[in-house]
């Protein structure tokens, strides 16, 4: 295997950023359970999916959490935190 | 915990996507209905995994996971698993195909070296051993 290229999509990046994922993107404010956005709202979901998918062809410093916000996701949660020991 | 001493696993991408097919791998606990679902009894997690069609109708996916609400999954498998999304976006041109396998699985365990060295290894290699996939988008739930 010579390896395959992924995109990690990750509404917890300060817990998903402990496996240092080499492209992920969080969009800002999602709830876990939404990491695409809300049922139904499509558009929403497609930028969200172009948005990961472009980071494939970007200069990205593998391990790094790209955030990006999407207005049109509405009200906004606070992702889960690690807890420090 | 901390942050991974190990070095980030990055495999970089010299393709086009317009010409690239896409595989979806989740950790949100998606399946078909007619598939085993993930046991949820089992408090250490599900080390399972399930593979799903490139031609699947997405009405006949659901999710099996107890450690998050995934009641709006429920109404449209596109927000954790967005198959439906991937076929708009080749459509359009963004991308040029679908994977011919995809994998849901259930990302919640306790036992981390097993999920980590052996159920992350085999859905690797089954994406790799025949989806025809040149690259991953990976989701939680």
């Amino acid at each position: 295997m010579k390896g395959i290229p992924t995109v990690l999509v990750t509404v917890s990046p300060e817990v998903s950023a402990q496996m240092r994922p080499p492209r992920a993107l969080y969009p800002k404010g999602f709830k876990i359970g939404n990491s695409l956005g809300r049922p139904g709202l499509r558009d929403l979901q497609k930028h969200v999916l172009r948005d990961a998918l472009a980071l494939f062809n970007q200069n990205t410093r593998p391990g790094n959490t790209v955030t990006i916000e999407y207005p049109e996701y509405g009200e906004q949660y606070e992702p889960p935190r690690v807890r420090k020991l | 915990m901390t942050i991974s001493r190990k070095c980030v696993p990055f495999t970089p991408f010299d393709r086009e996507l317009s010409k690239s097919a896409i595989a979806i791998v989740t950790a949100g606990g998606v399946h078909l209905k007619d598939q085993e679902p993930f046991n949820i009894a089992d408090e250490l997690g599900d080390l399972g995994f399930r593979e799903i069609p490139p031609d699947v109708d997405s009405s006949q996916l659901m999710v099996t996971h107890h450690h998050y609400d995934h009641t709006d999954a429920d109404q449209d498998i596109n927000v954790v698993f967005p198959i439906d999304v991937l076929r708009d976006l080749e459509k359009e041109g963004v991308i040029g195909g679908i994977a011919r396998k995809h994998i849901g699985y259930m990302g919640y365990t306790m036992q981390l070296k097993a999920m980590y060295e052996g159920t992350a290894r085999e859905i690797a290699n089954e994406i790799d051993k025949g989806s025809r996939a040149d690259a991953v988008v990976l989701t939680g739930g």
